[in-house]
């Protein structure tokens, strides 16, 4: 059991590919430019948070102050910070839109599981990171994400058996570094917002310290345009600063980054428990999908009902993010709508499933010739 | 299993508990230090909380009743609570925004003379029940209809209510049997009240309800 467990985890160290590194061959297509797209904008805001770090104040009284300083007086602070804002969302939506293209084409399936399961992991870490970060600004919006979020623990309280131990509190105060939302809160979220990537990046260097690979394999033009985007954006969309956090009066609406909108829109069509739950369903089923997904084929239309789950959280997180931009809600009529189509979507998807496999099975019966013509191929790949 | 592996698991023990023995320190070490008496949840006093660790709130004058005298006219205020806390003023001052609501019918009000005498004011804590937001007391019911998400509240309660502008819960403050029910959203239970007295006139807040957000 423990020798296999080992041998399960050697295999897959060994085909491990957390940048796309490995995928030079095929960089003529920009979804495997993806990895590569990753690293660069992780690159880049680390480059940019330590120039920040020169010119931030971590106080609840100063933290605003100082941004608006490097937003408008310190020579190009405006071009830092914008690096730093837009470096963040462009390293988010490349991870996702990996995680994207590695579940419709089926590459978390062997030997890429252990790839699948970091790479998902740092979506997770990569929120966080933007979460603990945009609280440093210390404005409204970021005021009122964090409290809402860490509110959100609380409720795990009310868990039955494992309830009793009281960790959701636990969680939120050791976010909140007090009772409620202030300096001890701002401090460990600088803490955490730093400490997520420094600690990272050495893992990283370690990985390919070990694996012997290049880091970079992007070719120079490639870096050109993306540096210019970063550069353009910054300076055309200059990043925002938001109304200063006032503890006393809650926004109408409350938003956040891009990446939190469709769950808060999910936030108000639950009970409070909930919204701690589904998150954390969502995170285990990304993390588990690997072990789920038994079928042998990787294309798309070789496994019907993963392929409409997947879709159905992309329309699901569109659809969310659009209701909650133009603030609609009908609390009473929109959680019934969501559950009906998700029961239909469902169905579909397992009706889909079951009617491939049962053709499959009929023309496996009618040309019962498989065997004899797997063998080479997979001689002359290996 | 043979005597090698047994023995394995057996010096294993000990090494594991040695490493729990660390890392139990290393976890308290993320824990804020807390005064006593905070996040006491649902309004229940632990055993171990002596009456004196309890926040306590200096009295505040908010609004004469001359002010309070248009029904569903309101007045916002901030009540500010002290933690008793081992700093050098030795309390940890809190706020908890407040608005009070005239009604123009009686109701009994848990804080006013603990519900037993009916009344017609009533005041709550701005903090929303659901996730910690501050919510706002909306006198038109029309701008709860449009703004906060298109609840469409039944003939009898088409009158002030209160809403908040995070997840879209709205409370009626003049519900007869609850006040502050929760009509619509995803609140679990109706906001604090605040205790009150009438002097001469004036009214005056003399605390919250004791608990946390959730």
């Amino acid at each position: 059991m423990w020798d296999r467990l080992r041998e399960w985890f050697r295999e897959r160290k060994e085909k491990l590919d957390l940048f796309d590194e490995t995928q030079v061959d095929r960089q003529d297509n920009p979804l495997y430019l993806l990895g590569q797209i990753v690293y660069f904008s992780w690159i880049a805001v680390v480059v940019s948070g330590i120039l920040l770090m020169i010119w931030y104040e971590p106080t609840t009284h100063g933290a605003y102050n100082s941004i608006l300083r490097i937003q408008h007086e310190v020579p190009l602070g405006w071009l830092i910070r914008g690096v730093h804002k837009y470096g963040a969302d462009m390293l988010i939506l490349a991870i996702t839109l990996r995680i994207y293209r590695m579940y419709f084409l089926g590459e978390y399936k062997r030997p890429n599981e252990l790839s699948w399961m970091i790479l998902f992991g740092s979506l997770v870490l990569a929120m966080i990171s933007g979460l603990t970060g945009y609280l440093l600004i210390w404005n409204q919006r970021a005021f009122w994400a964090a409290k809402v979020v860490l509110t959100v623990a609380v409720y795990l309280d009310e868990l039955p058996l494992i309830g009793q131990t009281r960790f959701g509190s636990a969680i939120a105060f050791a976010f909140l570094g007090g009772p409620a939302e202030g300096q001890g809160t701002l401090t460990r979220f600088y803490a955490i917002h730093f400490g997520i990537s420094a600690l990272l990046l050495v893992a990283a260097e370690i990985y390919f310290y070990f694996t012997r690979r290049r880091r970079f394999v992007l070719s120079p033009t490639a870096l050109v345009i993306l540096t210019l985007m970063l550069v353009v954006t910054s300076y055309v969309f200059p990043a925002e600063m938001g109304r200063r956090a006032d503890p006393n009066r809650t926004p109408l609406p409350i938003l956040s980054d891009w990446y939190f909108l469709a769950l808060y829109q999910y936030v108000k069509y639950t009970p409070p428990l909930w919204a701690g739950l589904g998150p954390g369903l969502l995170i285990a089923y990304g993390m588990l999908v690997p072990f789920l997904d038994r079928s042998k084929g990787r294309r798309p239309s070789e496994r019907p009902f993963f392929t409409v789950v997947g879709v159905m959280a992309l329309v699901y997180f569109l659809v969310f993010t659009a209701l909650i931009m133009f603030n609609i809600a009908v609390i009473g009529r929109d959680p019934h709508v969501v559950l009906l189509v998700t029961a239909a979507t469902l169905s579909v998807g397992l009706g889909l499933e079951f009617r491939y496999r049962r053709r499959k099975k009929l023309e496996e019966a009618a040309a019962p010739s498989p065997a004899p013509r797997a063998a080479p191929a997979r001689a002359t790949a290996g | 299993m043979n005597r090698r592996t047994f023995l394995k698991a057996l010096s294993a023990v000990p090494v594991l508990g040695a490493l729990g023995a660390f890392l139990a320190p290393v976890l308290r070490y993320l824990k804020p230090n807390l005064e006593p008496g905070l996040g006491v949840p649902q309004g229940k006093i632990p055993p171990d909380l002596a009456e004196g660790d309890l926040p306590k709130g200096e009295p505040l004058a908010i609004a004469t009743l001359e002010e309070l005298r248009e029904p569903w006219s309101s007045k916002f205020f901030v009540f500010t609570q002290k933690y008793p806390q081992y700093t050098p003023e030795l309390a940890k001052a809190a706020t908890v925004p407040g608005v009070a609501i005239k009604l123009p019918w009686k109701l009994a009000f848990p804080g006013y003379k603990s519900g037993k005498e009916p009344t017609d004011i009533v005041i709550f804590s701005r903090i929303c029940p659901h996730l910690g937001c501050i919510f706002n007391y909306v006198p038109n019911w029309r701008e709860v209809t449009a703004g906060y998400g298109g609840y469409m509240p039944p003939e009898e309660r088409r009158h002030g209510l209160m809403a908040c502008p995070c997840h879209l819960s709205i409370y009626d403050p003049a519900d007869r049997e609850q006040p502050g029910r929760v009509l619509s959203g995803p609140a679990p239970r109706p906001p604090r009240y605040f205790s009150y007295e009438i002097r001469d006139g004036v009214i005056v807040v003399t605390g919250a309800e004791p608990g946390g957000i959730a």
